[in-house]
C-alpha cells in the first residue's frame, strides 16, 4: 500500500498536470469542432492563471471566485476579439490569434504588477486534484452532450462549408462566437487551477510553444469526439515522464511517437479503436478543419 | 542613423532568407513548416561539419551546407509530409508532424554538439572591416546583404522563368489539374523542397558566420518572425515575403529607436494582427477570399 | 464501457509502476532492519534534479559529473560509519520545465526517499520545485542558482530548509562593478539585458551596484530571448557615449554583445553577471573584453582546487567548469555535514549540521553558509586572456 501512495504522492503533479491539458486541449478542441483553428487559448490561459493568482494575492479572494474571474476576464477580452477575427479562417485564423497571444505576452513582460519576465512567484498550492478532474468531467460531460444538439450541429455544419450552412439559416456569426468564447472561457479556467499547482507562472510558460502544444494534444487525440482531447493530453503529458527510462534519447522517442501517431492515424488516437470506421469518418471529414 | 538603417538591412536579408523558403512550401503545399527553423539550423551545423570534421574552407562550406540542407528538405518530406500526403491528411496534421521531426533532430545536435552554443575553429571565418566615414562595416555582413539579394532574384528567376518554376506554380495553383497536365507532382515537390530548405539552411549558415556562434536552437526565434513576414508580404507570395522582411527589419530597429523600449514587441505583433484584420492577403498576396 | 475499460487501464498502468518502484525501495527496508550487525548499512540517498534536455541542457554533463565525482571519491574512502555506509547519488532530468522538476523533486522525497536533494539547475523550475521540498522538510542545495528569492527570503513563505552553495549574484555583481569602477574610472555606463528572470535579476543587482559606486546608468536597453541580431541594440548604446556596456544576460546573447561592442565600440569592456561565466564563451575572439564576477577560478593555485582540477580531468577526460567546481564543492560539503550526524538520513539533523558547517579548503575557497542559508565564499573577478579565465586586474 505504501508503494501506492507513494506513487501518487510523486506523479500528484503530473496527474494534476494531465487533467489540466486535458480540459486546454477541450477548450481549443470546441473551437476546431466549430472550424476554428485558433492559437490563442495560450494567452487566455495566461489571462486565467494571472488573474486568479493576482486577485488572491493582493485582494485575498476565495479561490473558487479568483479562479471564475479569471475566466470571465478572459471571456470578455474573447469576445471582442471574436468578432475582429470573424472573417479569417484556417492559417490566417491561427497567425491572428497567435499575434494576439504575443501582444499578450508582451504586456505582461512589460507590467509591474505581473512581475514582469520574473513572473509571479509563490503562489500557494490551493488546486487539488478533484479540483481539476470534477471541472474535467463537468466539462467533457456538458461538450459530449452538446455535441449532439442544435449547436453540435451548427458547429458541425459550419465546419463543413460556412456558406451552406449561412444558407440554412444558422446564425454562423453567433455560433462561431459563441465558440470561441466559450474555447477562452475553459483556457482561462484551466489557466487559473494550473497557476495554483506549480507554486509560479512567468509569461514564458504562455509561448508560443504552450499553443501549438495544446494544439497537438487536441488534434493528435482527435476531434471527433470529446474523448480525443483528453486521450491526447494524457499520452503526450505522461509520455515525458513515461520515457525517463530513456534518458538522454527521449525527445528524439517522444517525436517518433508523434510522427508515427498523425502519420498512421491521422484523424487522432481516439479512432484508433474504431479503425475499421475509418471510411465513414472520412466522409463525413471530421477532422478536415485547418 | 546610417548605421542603424544598416543593421535593418542586413537582419532583414537574414529575415528574407529564412522566410521566402518557409513561404515557398506553403505557397506550393498549403503547409506550415514548423520544422524550417531545424533546417536552419542544420545549415550551420553541416558548414560546422565542412570545415571542422573535413577540414575544408569555409567558401566551400556554404555551397555543401545549402546542398546538405536541400537534401534534409527532400528526406523531410518523404518522412513527415508525403505520408500525409498519400492518406490524404488535414494540412494541420503536417504542421504536427513538422514539429515531431524538429523534437528528434534538435536531440540528435544536441547529443552530437551538445546543447551549447558554439563557434568555427579560429581563422576559419572569414573577417575583414571596411571603414566609411565614421561607421565600421564589417565584409561578412556586407557579402550577406550581397548574397541574400543575388539569390532571392536567381530564385525569382526560377519560379518565374524556367519549366521547374512553371511546374512548381501549376501545383501551388491546382495540385489535381497539374497532375492531368502531366506534371510529376511528387518531383515538383521535391524541387520545391530542396529550394526552401537548402535556402534555409544558407540562411542558417550565414547568420552563423557574422558572429561565428551555432546551437542547436538558434532557428525557433525567427519561427514567429517568417509568420509576421508571410503575412505582411502576402501569404504565399514570394517577392511579397521578400518585402516583408525587409519591412519588418526595419520596424523592428526603427522600434527600437523610437519607441519604449518595452514596447517594441507589442509594436511588431500589433502590427501584424491589424494587417491581417485590414488587409488579410497582405501586400502582395492575390489569393482570393474564400481561401482566406 | 469505454469509460471502464479506461479505468482498467489506469489501474493497470498504475500496478505496472508501482511495482516497479516497490522493487526500488524494497532492500532499503530489509537493509533496514539488520542494521545493529555490523555488516553494510543502507546507503544514503541523495537526488540531484539538473536539467539534462530542453532548453537549459547545457550545463550539462559538467553538473552531474561534478556531483558523481565527489561521491565517488567519498565511498572510495569507504564510507561513513567507519565505511558501512556509502553514499547513492540518483541524478534526474528536469527537463528545463517547472512541472517536471516538481515531478521529480516528489520522486525524490515520495518514492526514492532521499535525505537531501541538489539542484535544480534553473531558478525558474527551483521556483515550483523548492516549495516543495520545504513543504517536506527535506533539506535542498541549490547549485546553480543565482538570481534573488532562492534563500532567506522566498516568496513562497518561510523557506528554511533551502541551502544555496552557487555564488549569488547579490554578492559577485557588487564585487565586479566595485573592481571595474576602480580600474578603469567608469562615469557613465549603458545596461543591455535581456527579459528572462535570470536577466531582469541581473538588471536590479547591476542598477543598485552602479548607483552604490556613483556610476550613471545613461540608459538601458532591453532586448528579447528571440531577437538574433544584436548589432542595433549596440549600435543604440553607442549614442549614449558611454565608458562600459552592461551585458545582463546569459552566454549566447552576450557573445554577441562582445562581438558588436568590439566592432563598434574599440576599447569599451563588457561588464557582466554570471550568465558570462561560461567556458562556451572561451574562443569567442573577443571574449577578452569581458570583466565577470565568479565563484571559480580555475587558475586559483589552492591545493584543493588543483585537486578537484586533476581529478576531474582523470575521470571524464575533460576539464571542469564553474558548474562542475559548484556541484563537486556542495556534495563535499554536505558529506562534511552529514559526518557531524549521529544518523546521515536523519533530515533534520543534516540541516543543522549544514547550518554550522564550514570547510577552509574546496575549489571555490573557504566555504560557510551565512544564517541565511546563502554561500559565504570569495569572489573572483575575472576575464578573459588567451581563452583562459584570469583574474581582472
Amino acid at each position: 500500500m505504501d508503494a501506492i501512495a507513494d506513487f501518487l504522492a510523486t506523479y500528484s503533479t503530473t496527474f494534476a498536470i494531465v487533467g489540466i491539458n486535458a480540459l486546454l486541449a477541450l477548450s481549443v478542441w470546441l473551437t476546431l469542432y466549430a472550424g476554428q483553428l485558433t492559437l490563442g487559448n495560450a494567452a487566455f490561459m495566461a489571462i486565467g492563471a494571472y488573474t486568479s493568482a493576482l486577485l488572491g494575492r493582493h485582494l485575498g479572494a476565495p479561490f473558487p471566485l479568483a479562479l471564475a474571474a479569471g475566466a470571465v476576464a478572459a471571456a470578455a477580452l474573447a469576445a471582442p476579439l471574436g468578432l475582429t477575427v470573424f472573417r479569417l479562417r484556417g492559417v490566417y485564423l491561427a497567425i491572428a490569434t497567435l499575434a494576439f497571444g504575443e501582444v499578450v505576452r508582451v504586456i505582461l513582460l512589460a507590467t509591474p504588477i505581473t512581475g514582469r519576465g520574473q513572473g509571479l512567484n509563490g503562489i500557494p498550492p490551493k488546486t487539488e486534484l478533484w479540483h481539476i478532474y470534477l471541472s474535467l468531467a463537468v466539462v467533457a460531460y456538458v461538450l459530449w452532450r452538446v455535441q449532439g444538439s442544435i449547436a453540435g450541429r451548427a458547429w458541425a455544419a459550419i465546419r463543413e462549408d460556412e456558406v451552406a450552412a449561412a444558407s440554412q439559416g444558422i446564425a454562423v456569426r453567433r455560433y462561431k462566437l459563441a465558440a470561441f468564447v466559450l474555447g477562452a472561457l475553459l483556457a482561462a479556467w484551466a489557466g487559473g487551477l494550473s497557476a495554483h499547482v506549480t507554486f509560479s507562472i512567468d509569461p514564458n510558460d504562455f509561448a508560443f510553444t504552450k499553443a501549438v502544444q495544446i494544439l497537438v494534444f487536441a488534434v493528435v487525440g482527435g476531434i471527433p469526439n470529446v474523448l480525443g482531447p483528453v486521450l491526447g493530453a494524457t499520452v503526450f503529458t505522461a509520455l515525458p515522464e513515461l520515457l525517463r527510462p530513456f534518458k538522454d534519447y527521449r525527445d528524439i522517442f517522444q517525436g517518433a511517437i508523434l510522427l508515427a501517431v498523425i502519420i498512421y492515424l491521422p484523424r487522432g488516437i481516439v479512432t484508433l479503436a474504431e479503425l475499421r470506421k475509418t471510411r465513414r469518418l472520412a466522409e463525413i471529414g471530421a477532422a478536415d478543419v485547418a | 542613423m546610417f548605421e542603424q538603417l544598416y543593421n535593418a538591412i542586413f537582419i532583414g536579408s537574414i529575415y528574407a532568407l529564412f522566410a521566402v523558403g518557409f513561404a515557398l512550401v506553403f505557397s506550393v503545399l498549403d503547409i506550415l513548416n514548423l520544422a524550417h527553423p531545424t533546417v536552419f539550423m542544420l545549415g550551420a551545423f553541416a558548414a560546422l561539419f565542412a570545415i571542422a570534421t573535413l577540414g575544408l574552407p569555409w567558401w566551400l562550406a556554404v555551397p555543401i551546407a545549402f546542398v546538405a540542407t536541400g537534401l534534409f528538405g527532400i528526406l523531410l518530406d518523404r518522412i513527415a509530409f508525403a505520408p500525409l500526403r498519400r492518406r490524404g491528411a488535414p494540412p494541420l496534421s503536417a504542421m504536427i508532424s513538422s514539429l515531431a521531426v524538429t523534437l528528434a533532430v534538435v536531440r540528435v545536435v544536441e547529443l552530437r554538439y551538445g546543447g551549447d552554443f558554439i563557434t568555427f575553429p579560429a581563422g576559419t571565418v572569414p573577417s575583414f572591416l571596411i571603414h566609411v566615414g565614421g561607421a565600421t562595416l564589417e565584409g561578412v555582413r556586407l557579402a550577406i546583404i550581397g548574397l541574400s539579394i543575388a539569390l532571392m532574384l536567381v530564385l525569382t528567376y526560377l519560379v518565374r522563368g524556367t519549366a521547374l518554376g512553371r511546374e512548381i506554380r501549376a501545383l501551388a495553383e491546382n495540385p489535381r489539374a497539374a497532375r492531368i497536365l502531366g506534371i510529376d507532382v511528387e518531383r515538383a515537390i521535391a524541387a520545391t523542397f530542396f529550394i526552401s530548405s537548402g535556402l534555409g539552411g544558407l540562411a542558417g549558415v550565414l547568420l552563423a558566420f557574422a558572429y561565428n556562434s551555432l546551437d542547436s536552437r538558434m532557428g525557433l526565434p525567427l519561427e514567429l518572425r517568417a509568420f509576421t513576414v508571410m503575412v505582411v508580404g502576402g501569404m504565399g507570395s514570394l517577392p511579397g515575403a521578400v518585402i516583408g522582411a525587409y519591412l519588418l527589419g526595419l520596424g523592428e530597429v526603427a522600434s527600437l529607436v523610437y519607441l519604449p523600449a518595452e514596447l517594441r514587441d507589442a509594436f511588431a505583433f500589433g502590427l501584424l494582427f491589424l494587417v491581417l484584420i485590414a488587409r488579410p492577403q497582405g501586400l502582395l498576396g492575390q489569393r482570393p477570399a474564400d481561401r482566406i | 464501457m469505454r469509460i471502464r475499460l479506461l479505468v482498467t487501464a489506469a489501474t493497470l498502468a498504475a500496478l505496472v509502476i508501482t511495482a516497479c518502484g516497490g522493487g526500488t525501495a524494497a532492500p532499503s527496508a530489509s537493509a533496514g532492519a539488520s542494521a545493529t550487525a555490523a555488516g553494510p548499512l543502507p546507503d544514503v540517498k541523495i537526488g540531484l534534479a539538473t536539467s539534462k534536455s530542453g532548453a537549459a541542457n547545457f550545463y550539462n554533463p559538467q553538473q552531474t559529473q561534478g556531483a558523481q565525482l565527489a561521491v565517488d571519491q567519498f565511498n572510495a574512502t569507504g564510507g561513513f560509519q567507519g565505511g558501512r555506509q556509502k553514499i547513492q547519488l540518483i541524478v534526474e532530468d528536469d527537463g528545463s520545465v517547472r512541472d517536471q522538476g516538481i515531478t521529480v523533486f516528489k520522486k525524490f522525497i515520495e518514492q526514492d526517499k532521499v535525505t537531501v536533494i541538489l539542484g535544480p539547475t534553473l531558478s525558474a523550475v527551483a521556483a515550483g520545485a523548492h516549495p516543495v521540498a520545504q513543504a517536506a522538510g527535506v533539506p535542498v542545495i541549490a547549485i546553480s542558482n543565482t538570481g534573488l528569492g532562492i534563500v532567506g527570503k522566498c516568496d513562497y513563505g518561510p523557506c528554511d530548509w533551502i541551502f544555496r552553495a552557487s555564488l549569488g549574484e547579490q554578492s559577485a555583481v557588487p564585487e565586479t562593478v566595485k573592481a571595474a569602477t576602480s580600474k578603469l574610472g567608469l562615469k557613465k555606463v549603458v545596461i543591455i539585458y535581456g527579459d528572462g528572470k535570470f536577466e531582469l535579476d541581473d538588471l536590479a543587482i547591476f542598477r543598485d551596484a552602479f548607483k552604490a559606486n556613483g556610476v550613471t546608468v545613461a540608459k538601458e536597453i532591453p532586448y528579447r530571448a528571440t531577437d538574433v541580431d544584436f548589432a542595433p541594440f549596440v549600435t543604440a548604446a553607442k549614442a549614449e557615449n558611454p565608458d562600459a556596456i552592461v551585458a545582463s544576460s546569459l552566454a549566447g546573447p552576450a557573445g554577441k554583445i562582445l562581438d558588436e561592442v568590439a566592432k563598434q565600440l574599440p576599447a569599451k569592456r563588457v561588464i557582466g553577471g554570471n550568465g558570462l561565466n561560461s567556458s562556451a564563451l572561451l574562443p569567442n575572439a573577443n571574449a577578452g573584453l569581458m570583466i565577470v564576477g565568479t565563484a571559480w577560478s580555475k587558475a586559483s593555485t589552492d591545493k584543493a582546487n588543483q585537486d578537484f582540477i586533476a581529478a576531474y580531468k582523470a575521470k571524464y577526460n575533460a576539464d571542469p567548469d564553474q558548474f562542475a567546481a559548484q556541484s563537486y564543492t556542495a556534495m563535499l560539503v554536505l558529506i562534511e555535514a552529514m559526518k557531524k550526524t549521529t544518523r546521515m538520513s536523519d533530515k533534520e539533523q543534516v540541516k543543522k549540521a549544514l547550518e554550522s558547517v564550514s570547510l577552509s579548503a574546496t575549489p571555490l575557497g573557504a566555504f560557510s553558509f551565512t544564517p541565511e542559508h546563502d554561500v559565504k565564499q570569495p569572489t573572483f573577478v575575472m576575464t578573459v586572456k588567451d581563452k583562459q579565465f584570469v583574474p581582472f586586474q
